[in-house]
């Protein structure tokens, strides 16, 4: 469950202030599949660091699974994000050198499990992805959509209770970015709550819900069939 | 858990370094050759005083030397006597010898002047020393063939000669039993009765002793000698010995302070004492100067640090995301900055061995590897590690994720 009252945030810009978002209030339950869409500057990606624990409000709250999150301090924030949330990044966002195995294991070597459990973990998370067989394979041997099934493997390791997904077929082909979608429909299917956030009005309307931000406000919070981009 | 932690940030810091390889060598060459550095040059040192002070005992133990004229700085090695007045008189030694054998254990005089000395076809130029029979014992410097000089030489004033090891090479280029051949020194034909061990150093290789006696009327006349060797009976008495001898000399030849004297006393110990000064002097200089090439190595593992944190802020930001704390990207790249140094301090040590080993073996120079310098270097390669690794360490764990996640 995330709830978000009011949020605030704030950035100095020199002088100026700039208020990223302003005000906004969303509840998004536990098992929803939402999109955030908006042009560049809307907000979106404030929206989705505030989520995903990245940044903290100026002001307003923000309670995450219960948890009131909002005043966390750095450390506490690593942790919430390392059990709660699990990243997916436009650009992968693997680490070069180490094999998709290991890199799907590393939101688990911060949590502290240890290394026999770890990899049995991270095996059975990439057998849920379809990449069982490129677990030994560093990310340059892999194609665009072999290496964001490891990226949601990664995100999905640590059992977060959000999935948060920023553009996650932005670098890649249609066809790659369909069978994507397909594997985060299947993960909400299986009670995953999704939060993708988009520029793009075909990958957010995939989504059960669309939330459509503008100047740091909520301009329109409905289901997806009644959206128009 | 820590103990987890810290075998991954190990384990990633392992993999970094190796993903580096050439980068990595050049970070940890700076360490190593500031540890190479710091335990080959202290080694080197202390094998120079080592060795000075060798030499200085194979002059002999607990010597005192009373020399003829002013004052000029103490010193046991031999300078060009020949033209100094010799101011010590059969008087002063048995004034020296009767201040008793608690205190003074042999008394030699001596006077030098440098001659040509010629057997046969061959010449060539020795410091000739007219001596007694107690001289090889205080000065430790034996012959090795033949015998030396013996009292009744010098009562019947003999004209029989003692030479050094470089003189018989001089004088027997072809070898052969130099007892009993005649030389000529000044024009006086004197019987050779031995040669003297090798010491290596030219001073008393190129020496050539005659009865005391003999010198008086052949080489210089007059019936006072330039110098006494003075044995004291132990290290303990020596200071007390020297006092007793300037006092009673002052005495003797009736002058009233050490300002006008028309002597000088060389004491062993003061001079072992500068000596070890100089070395240690020496020692530590060059061991700063390692100091410093140690500190520039710290920066270059700084410099590389910062630029590795830099290359790897999107990684950084990445594993922020997952959960990463501030301490465990702290101690990711303090890792890697202490493992470049280590390793880089134990191929130095490695070095530091080496080259101190090769100066030994192929230099012929004097090294003593010192297992303080080893630990000291080691450890502050160590040091410089951390204090170097640390900044850029700290600066990647204070990154911000956000800021981190949009690096490019």
């Amino acid at each position: 469950m995330i709830e978000l009252i009011e949020v605030t945030r704030h950035y100095r810009m020199g002088e100026s202030t700039v208020k990223a978002l302003d005000g906004v209030s969303l509840a998004i339950g536990d098992g929803e599949y939402v999109s955030v869409v908006g042009p560049s500057g809307s907000g979106k990606s404030t929206l989705m660091n505030l989520i995903g624990c990245l940044d903290s409000p100026t002001a307003g709250r923000y309670a995450l699974g219960g948890e009131d999150v909002a005043k966390l301090g750095r450390d506490r924030l690593a942790d919430v994000r390392n059990r709660r949330i699990g990243f997916v990044f436009q650009s992968f966002n693997l680490l070069p050198r180490v094999t998709a195995l290991e890199n799907v294991e590393l939101p688990l070597v911060y949590a502290g499990i240890p290394g026999r459990r770890r990899r049995q973990i991270a095996r059975e998370v990439l057998e849920r992805v379809g990449l069982s067989d490129r677990a030994h394979h560093v990310p340059n041997e892999l194609s665009g959509g072999q290496r964001q099934r490891v990226a949601i493997a990664r995100a999905l390791a640590g059992r977060p209770s959000v999935l948060l997904a920023d553009e996650p077929t932005g670098a890649l082909d249609s066809k790659t970015g369909v069978e994507i979608m397909a594997l985060f429909r299947e993960l909400n299917r299986d009670g995953m709550t999704l939060i993708v956030v988009t520029h793009d009005a075909d990958v957010a309307r995939q989504a059960d819900r669309v939330i459509q931000v503008r100047d740091g406000r909520v301009l329109s919070d409905l289901p997806a069939g009644e959206w128009v981009a | 858990m820590k103990l987890l932690k810290s075998v991954e940030s190990l384990r990633m810091s392992v993999r970094s370094i190796g993903a580096n390889k050439i980068r990595s060598f050049l970070t940890a060459l700076g360490v190593m050759i500031g540890v190479g550095a710091v335990i080959a040059l202290v080694a080197l040192g202390n094998g120079a005083q080592v060795s000075v002070q060798q030499s200085l005992e194979s002059l002999g133990s607990n010597l005192l030397i009373v020399y003829s004229g002013q004052p000029r700085g103490s010193s046991l090695v031999r300078r060009n006597t020949s033209n100094i007045v010799p101011a010590l008189t059969d008087e002063d030694v048995a004034m020296v010898a009767g201040l008793g054998p608690d205190l003074v254990s042999r008394v030699a005089p001596e006077s030098t002047s440098t001659s040509q000395v010629k057997f046969e076809n061959y010449n060539t130029v020795a410091t000739v020393s007219g001596t007694t029979d107690a001289y090889p014992h205080i000065r430790n410097f034996h012959p090795i063939y033949g015998a030396f000089v013996s009292p009744a030489d010098v009562d019947a004033r003999r004209t029989v000669a003692v030479i050094g090891a470089q003189i018989y090479r001089d004088l027997f280029p072809a070898g052969g039993d130099p007892l009993g051949a005649r030389v000529r020194i000044d024009g006086v034909s004197f019987t050779i009765i031995g040669v003297m061990e090798e010491k290596g150093s030219s001073a008393q290789d190129t020496s050539l002793f005659i009865p005391i006696t003999t010198f008086q009327r052949h080489i210089t006349g007059g019936t006072k000698y330039q110098s006494l060797n003075i044995q004291a009976t132990s290290t303990d008495v020596m200071a007390q010995l020297e006092f007793s001898i300037e006092q009673e000399l002052l005495r003797l030849h009736k002058l009233p302070s050490m300002e006008v004297a028309d002597f000088y006393i060389a004491n062993q110990l003061d001079l072992i004492g500068t000596v070890e000064g100089v070395a240690g002097t020496f020692t530590l200089l060059l061991g700063s100067i390692a100091a410093i090439s140690l500190l520039v190595g710290g920066i270059g593992i700084m410099n590389i640090m910062l630029v590795s944190v830099t290359e790897r802020t999107r990684e950084i930001g990445v594993r922020m995301a997952l959960g990463a704390k501030s301490r465990d990207v702290l101690a990711q790249f303090l890792t890697e900055a202490v493992i470049l140094s280590i390793g880089g301090g134990l191929l130095g040590v490695a070095i530091g061995v080496g080259v101190s080993w090769a100066a030994v073996r192929f230099a012929g120079m004097a090294s003593v590897v010192s297992l303080d310098s080893v630990f000291i270097a080691f450890g502050f390669a160590v040091v410089t590690g951390l204090f170097f690794g640390g900044y850029p360490a700290y600066r990647a764990s204070r990154l911000n994720p956000i800021d981190a996640l949009r690096y490019e």
